[in-house]
């Protein structure tokens, strides 16, 4: 019975350790995940806002909100040089 | 809705004018010492026309390697990234090009030299008021016949070997280096990031008209006349759009133009060809999430001609594009013509594509 008992509390701790092994990996991944989402979400205003800093690669920045039209001339131009 | 910035210095810089406005008064001294200085170092590291720049010493360094300060690797390595965005349409690798159509001293003695004391008319610059730089165009197809001499691909990005780790800087196959395309806008990107880090007020930086904006904007945005030519008066056929961040570029093939073997050229250069691009667009003028990605959108948009709306759409870039007779295209959610700022008998609205193009 004793053997048992062993048996019996080795495979306890064996399937608490792949239980902990298991939600440490998803916890790791659903952190890949969203550090990827964060960056997607907020990577144009590393772009606009401290934009000093070298170019990321990717796609082209799409603009965090496209223009308006506006009355008036303007205050200043864009245009070739 | 009126959007004033509370102080405007305006200067000259690479041949060029400069526009800083600040949303806080006491800060424009300040702002336009930091600006200086970022400019003078990009002037020192990538002016094709400087004998003691980087750019020159690496262009005759006979393709070996070359240690590179950080600023000019950061410079190489935005205009390998919109070479690498654009499928290699906006390439760095043009300098022989640009040589080769007598573009090889800077452009105020380039124009200078074929305008002259008495010369201006027929010989002068184009302006926007003007004829889109068509100088021997097919009047069929609008094509532009290639001029003399060199011509063909151009050497390619991809001879451009930057090494972070340093940095250095080779370039293989005899590839020379021109930064034209990428340097002014990436500059003013740097301009008004550090600016607005550093003083924490509201920027516009524009250079030649790549405008680049950062921090908070003014009510209702900061206000910008889209036309041919940056430095045109304020009521120049246009429109006026409102951005609050990121930048807006406009690419042209009216402004900077010049005659070779007696034909008028523009300085937007076709990779495939070595040649000016087609005038599909006499102006294109995008937005992006920075300055140096939205001029990386219109000169791509310049060369690739009929397909440009389409693919600016896919990009989920705003845009505005002219044909050169003026009849006005936009893309990727660009807002209407004001139409009561048009000039009278100006272009024709020719929609939105965005939606055909998906």
């Amino acid at each position: 019975m004793g053997g048992d008992d062993v048996r019996s509390a080795v495979a306890r701790r064996d399937e608490g350790m792949r239980r902990v092994r298991r939600l440490t990996w998803r916890a790791g991944a659903a952190g890949v995940v969203g550090s990827v989402l964060i960056a997607a979400a907020f990577g144009h205003h590393t772009s606009s806002t401290a934009s000093h800093h070298p170019a990321q690669p990717g796609g082209i920045l799409v603009p965090g909100h496209p223009p308006t039209a506006a009355p008036g001339s303007g205050q200043v131009n864009s245009g070739a040089s | 809705m009126t959007a004033t910035a509370a102080a405007r210095a305006t200067f000259s810089v690479f041949g060029t004018m400069a526009v800083l406005l600040v949303t806080d008064q006491s800060a424009l001294g300040a702002a336009r010492l930091l600006a200086d200085a970022e400019l003078a170092a990009v002037d020192l590291a990538c002016n094709r026309f400087r004998p003691d720049s980087e750019l020159t010493q690496l262009n005759e360094a006979g393709g070996a390697a070359r240690p590179v300060s950080l600023l000019f690797a950061d410079l190489i390595a935005t205009a390998l990234r919109a070479a690498e965005l654009t499928d290699g349409l906006v390439d760095p690798t043009c300098a022989a090009a640009l040589a080769s159509l007598g573009y090889d001293r800077d452009f105020s003695e380039l124009a200078a030299g074929y305008a002259g004391p008495a010369g201006r008319g027929d010989e002068g610059p184009v302006t926007s008021e003007q004829s889109p730089a068509t100088g021997e165009q097919n009047p069929a197809t609008g094509e532009q016949s290639p001029v003399d001499g060199e011509a063909g691909p151009v050497t390619g990005w991809r001879s451009v070997e930057l090494n972070l780790a340093g940095p250095s800087v080779q370039l293989r196959h005899g590839a020379q280096l021109d930064l034209g395309a990428t340097a002014k806008a990436r500059a003013a990107d740097r301009c008004a990031g550090l600016i607005a880090e550093e003083l924490g007020c509201g920027v516009l930086v524009s250079l030649g008209g790549d405008i680049s904006v950062a921090g908070p904007a003014p009510t209702g945005g900061w206000q910008v006349r889209v036309t041919d030519d940056h430095a045109a008066g304020p009521e120049s056929p246009g429109q006026t759009v409102a951005i609050t961040g990121g930048g807006l570029a406009t690419s042209s093939t009216t402004v900077r133009t010049w005659l070779a073997d007696g034909r008028r050229v523009h300085h937007i250069i076709d990779p495939a060809t070595g040649q000016p691009a087609q005038p599909c667009w006499r102006t294109v003028s995008v937005t992006a999430g920075s300055c140096v990605d939205a001029n990386t959108a219109s000169t791509a948009a310049i060369i690739r001609g009929e397909s440009a709306p389409a693919w600016l759409a896919d990009c989920g870039l705003p845009a505005r594009l002219v044909r050169p007779d003026g009849t006005v295209v936009t893309a990727g959610g660009w807002p209407p013509e004001d139409q009561t700022t048009d000039p009278p008998g100006r272009g024709n609205e020719a929609g939105d594509p965005a939606g055909a193009a998906g």
